[in-house]
């Protein structure tokens, strides 16, 4: 089983698994040969919400190389948060204390215990390099257990539409929050699409029009 | 006026304006409890607030804050029988919840008024009616306040908030609907043409007979006209601990020979002892706030002697004027007899008026009425 990969873009990478993070402490990371899939599928979290995520080796990394007995895919448990605090280091503009130059995210074993081990490269406003490894514990997933994640089937959607800007939508969202603990969710294929509360003191309801829905395939 | 369709209830108020952040700004001001209830009149909102059967906040909220305002009476035939019985719709609202509708763009304006000096912008149109304040402020030759008026002059524009407010280009526009009694009240909100419309319809519930604390300017014990920042400034020292504010006024003994040298302040200072003193009660100490007889700090003073005026009153309901003191230009400080004090803070007005040339323009102000403690009786 071998893994080794440069991230040529730690910094989208890191919010990514931010995102990640708020969500969940622990999700499950599965690396193909063409994709990584970051996974939350834990009944645990709040709300049931689940992530089942696709991001194409390419947006991400370059010299990636997988192998595997297991058709070249791996599939690790993780520790968001170490994730991200490892992530955030490597982007250069999280910290002013050295340039980053190069980051090599690889798997590897250190006294029995399989981590994701990130090398930074880089070097100081001085000039001098520096070398920074972080070693974040992973779980390998068996086959087994990996057969188990399925993803939920979900039907096909009625509508599709464009959202509006989303930091339009979470300002009213956060003033609608405050007033009603559910909120309702309508979108038509007119490019209508609504956000709504109904209490017994206070019923409020934006809408938005002309809005795009796009073409899905089937 | 618009002719009364037959096929369609006339709603009691009918009312929209392009910039809801004065009328949100007002409504603030006396947002201390949730219940409100808004009195609808032909000249305007009244909405009021009570705490503890003590405390009286009231917005007067006249028509030329909004762009459009149109009253109709609920009982037609009462208006034709009397004029002068002037019948007045009312109704309760969650004010809180109004507020929050009004401001779902986030665009009503900032929640926390916390800059002190950019928000004190005087009244452009005080020709006809502030003739007095003007000439207090002449002879005052207060060296801030003659730069701020000269800015003033410099825009010349009849704007005066809108200088101020220009800062964000978003304003959020709204239409206030109220059908009439057991109808909720209807608010279409749009940021602009093209964004989002929002709907709200806020319950209204029937207006229970509000708490009257009528204030007897006949028999008035104390009266101070200032700058509401110079209140503000003294009131937010206090700590919050404390639990009963004191206002003390001396019946100024040379007030005339003090208004004729109102120029040699320096001199005014050391002579004369303070006419008005704030005293804060705590359990750990008191603390004392004094102003002198300087007629750049206290344009009006009138105090009904013989001997001191002293009243107290619980330091939490002075706290929730605040809110309205902050965002105020002037303030009126009275106390009665009884020791009912009331509290008129003058609004500022924003330079959109639509309807100014119709009946003369009214300032928006906010009176908060208190009762006195029991104790002090002198």
């Amino acid at each position: 089983m071998r893994f080794r990969t440069a991230i040529e873009n730690p910094a989208t990478f890191c919010k990514i698994v931010q995102a990640i993070e708020k969500l969940q402490k622990k999700c499950v990371i599965r690396f193909t040969e063409a994709n990584i899939h970051i996974i939350c599928a834990s009944e645990a979290n709040e709300g049931g919400m689940q992530v089942w995520s696709q991001i194409k080796v390419d947006s991400l990394f370059n010299e990636y190389r997988i192998q595997s007995n297991n058709n070249n895919e791996i599939t690790v448990n993780i520790s968001a948060e170490a994730l991200a605090a490892a992530l955030k280091s490597c982007s250069s503009n999280a910290n002013r204390s050295y340039d980053t130059e190069e980051v090599v995210m690889k798997l590897a074993k250190k006294n029995e215990q399989a981590v994701l081990s990130f090398e930074i490269l880089g070097t100081t406003p001085v000039g001098r390099k520096v070398r920074v490894a972080h070693d974040v514990k992973i779980e390998v997933l068996k086959a087994m257990d990996v057969e188990k994640l399925r993803e939920p089937m979900c039907p096909e959607p009625d509508t599709h539409i464009l959202l509006p800007p989303l930091h339009k939508l979470r300002t009213i969202a956060d003033k609608l929050k405050l007033m009603s603990e559910i909120l309702s969710i309508r979108a038509s294929n007119n490019g209508c699409f609504q956000l709504s509360i109904n209490t017994e003191s206070v019923k409020v309801e934006t809408e938005w029009r002309n809005l795009t829905n796009p073409k899905m395939r089937a | 006026m618009v002719s009364p369709r037959s096929d369609e209830i006339l709603p009691v108020l009918k009312a929209s304006v392009h910039d809801v952040r004065q009328f949100t700004s007002l409504l603030r001001g006396v947002n201390f409890a949730n219940r409100a209830t808004v009195t609808v009149t032909e000249r305007g909102l009244v909405v009021a607030v009570e705490e503890a059967r003590t405390l009286l906040g009231t917005a007067y909220i006249f028509s030329d804050v909004f762009d459009e305002y149109q009253y109709h009476s609920e009982s037609q035939e009462e208006e034709q029988q009397e004029e002068q019985d002037v019948y007045n719709s009312a109704f309760e609202i969650q004010l809180n919840t109004l507020i929050e509708c009004l401001n779902i763009f986030g665009t009503a304006g900032g929640s926390g008024s916390s800059g002190s000096g950019k928000h004190v912008q005087w009244k452009q149109s005080n020709e006809e009616q502030g003739s007095s304040d003007d000439e207090d402020r002449n002879d005052g030759g207060h060296g801030a306040e003659g730069k701020r008026r000269n800015k003033k002059g410099a825009q010349g524009g009849n704007t005066s908030l809108d200088l101020f407010f220009s800062k964000s280009e978003r304003k959020t526009s709204m239409r206030m609907t109220y059908l009439g009694n057991g109808f909720p009240l209807t608010l279409l909100i749009a940021e602009d043409s093209s964004g989002p419309t929002t709907t709200c319809e806020i319950a209204t519930f029937e207006a229970e007979p509000q708490l009257e604390l009528p204030f007897d300017p006949d028999d008035m014990k104390l009266k101070v006209i200032l700058k509401s920042s110079w209140l503000k400034e003294a009131l937010s020292e206090i700590d919050s601990s404390c639990d009963k504010l004191t206002f003390i006024g001396n019946p100024p003994e040379q007030a005339h020979a003090e208004r004729v040298s109102g120029r040699e302040k320096e001199r005014g200072r050391t002579r004369t002892k303070p006419i008005l003193r704030i005293q804060a009660t705590s359990m750990h100490g008191t603390t004392e706030m004094e102003y002198f007889n300087d007629r750049d700090v206290l344009e009006t003073f009138e105090c009904a002697g013989p001997g001191p005026v002293s009243f107290s009153y619980r330091f939490v309901h002075i706290t929730r004027a605040m809110r309205a003191l902050q965002t105020s230009i002037k303030t009126s400080l009275r106390i009665d007899k009884e020791g009912l004090l009331s509290l008129q803070f003058l609004m500022p007005v924003s330079g959109s008026r639509r309807n100014d040339t119709g009946g003369g323009s009214s300032s928006n102000f906010i009176e908060f009425r208190c009762l006195a403690l029991d104790e002090e009786t002198s």
